[in-house]
């Protein structure tokens, strides 16, 4: 068994390599200079990586061997797009804005088929091992989108699920949305979640979530790290329960409000023992690790109790949290638990994160952590 | 048509297998540009949006006159021109 462990950056990829999760070598970058935002690797065994630049754009890039790439010419793009300017966090797109193609938020592998997952927000998918990309129309040109507003990431859909036809995206700050035919219609499924701004004439958007996760085994189960808490639903996203005990909150939404709740961004889940990991930050208006410890929490129930984990993270002060792309799991038994942190330190656990272990290595900001089985 | 060399930045070398340099024929840089894309169709969409449009961060000069100026550009290319593609530098 070795792991082949993902870190993408604003200035590049590293590679990651271990054959006892104890030692790690350390290459890179790959793709210098560029975010590297999202990785998957395909049915066929090819392995995907999105890059990004604020200068020169986005574009997907395949390799069989991580070492000798070649760029997707018919990468996701809007075709009507115009001009390059970005819509006002907080505040509707309105209708005539045509979406661009600013980022590749996410990667998703089901089968022989693959989705992107992207800012500004929309959704492609590829039946060609990622040669070539093609819309969601049902998705991307939805009557509600005039009404969809970006978050302070950028409006983006950055979390997909695949379990056969039933198909889970999260939009920031949109919300969670389900497609049970395989893509050809969507639907919101925020029920029981808190608005961050409700939207008045479509209820049922205007939530903020910021990640999402599926039991392996049970597939109607889903875990949603939000703005305004962590929620589980047991029926596929139709409705969701805050399962908060035991975490820290801070207090989130409009000034002066009262509401508080675990604020967060990634979310993952052991696919052998269901075991959950979050790393909670102190409220939305901060954003940092509560009291300067970076820690991450693991359930063990589906989220009914939470346990902080610390040992071998940093005994200092520490004030870099983790995007929600910079999480990850292996398949192994006990599970390796993997992130990276907005100050570039990785972090891998052998035992389901009883123990960890820092990465060799500085990086700049960690966007995206995957790890794959090789072997 | 006049053939030019079209010279690309390191970081743009990094996503296209390590080319620095294509060769191209055009009567105008944009006409040089579109046959480079037609050689290379991956340097399209970092050059371009996806309106058509040079990349809001993107300069490109035709020898050492920057394209964005207008007044100087030569209004068809000759044999040996350089067209330029590199990072318009803002802020410190």
């Amino acid at each position: 068994m070795s792991i082949t462990l993902i870190l993408g950056t604003e200035k590049g990829a590293f590679v990651c390599r271990s054959k006892d999760r104890a030692k790690w070598t350390v290459e890179g970058p790959v793709f210098k200079g560029w975010k590297v935002t999202a990785s998957t690797r395909t049915s066929a065994g090819r392995y995907l990586f999105a890059t990004s630049s604020y200068v020169y754009g986005a574009a997907l890039h395949t390799s069989r061997d991580l070492k000798d790439w070649k760029q997707v010419e018919k990468g996701p793009s809007y075709p009507k797009a115009k001009g390059d300017a970005q819509p006002t966090p907080g505040v509707a797109v309105g209708p005539g804005f045509e979406p661009r193609m600013n980022q590749i938020w996410t990667l998703a592998s089901a089968k022989k088929r693959l989705y992107a997952g992207v800012d500004t927000a929309g959704l492609f998918t590829s039946d060609d091992d990622g040669e070539s990309w093609q819309p969601v129309p049902s998705l991307n040109d939805h009557p509600t989108r005039p009404n969809w507003f970006p978050g302070a990431g950028g409006l983006c859909l950055h979390s997909i699920l695949v379990h056969g036809d039933r198909i889970w995206i999260g939009i920031s700050a949109v919300g969670v949305w389900r497609s049970d035919d395989g893509g050809k219609s969507w639907t919101p499924r925020n029920q029981g979640v808190r608005h961050v701004i409700e939207d008045e004439r479509f209820k049922d958007i205007g939530f903020c979530v910021h990640g999402l996760a599926s039991d392996p085994k049970e597939p109607g189960t889903i875990y949603r790290q939000d703005h305004a808490g962590f929620y589980v639903s047991k029926n596929g996203g139709d409705t969701w329960e805050a399962r908060e005990d035991g975490l820290p909150g801070g207090s989130v939404g409009m000034p002066g409000s009262k509401i508080r709740a675990s604020f967060g961004f990634p979310v993952a889940v052991d696919p052998r023992t269901k075991s959950l990991f979050i790393v909670p930050l102190e409220s939305d208006e901060y954003r940092i690790p509560v009291d300067g410890k970076l820690r991450v929490y693991r359930s063990r129930d589906g989220g009914q109790n939470w346990q902080a984990l610390g040992e071998g993270l940093p005994t200092v002060p520490t004030y870099a949290g983790v995007l929600r792309g910079a999480m990850a799991v292996d398949e192994e038994d006990p599970c390796g638990v993997y992130f990276g942190t907005t100050s570039g330190q990785a972090f891998a656990s052998a035992d389901c994160g009883d123990t960890w272990r820092p990465l060799p290595c500085t990086l700049p900001r960690i966007l995206h952590v995957a790890a794959y089985r090789e072997g | 048509m006049a053939k030019v060399t079209i010279e690309l930045p390191s970081m743009l070398g990094n996503v296209l297998g390590g080319l620095r340099r294509v060769e191209a024929r055009g009567d105008t840089w944009r006409d040089a540009l579109e046959d480079a894309f037609h050689r290379l169709p991956a340097l399209r969409v970092h050059v371009f949006d996806e309106a058509g449009a040079l990349r809001r961060h993107v300069l490109c000069f035709v020898n050492d006159v920057n394209t964005r100026f207008g007044e100087g550009v030569p209004e068809r290319l000759a044999d040996g021109d350089r067209i330029t593609i590199m990072q318009a530098v803002s802020g410190g």
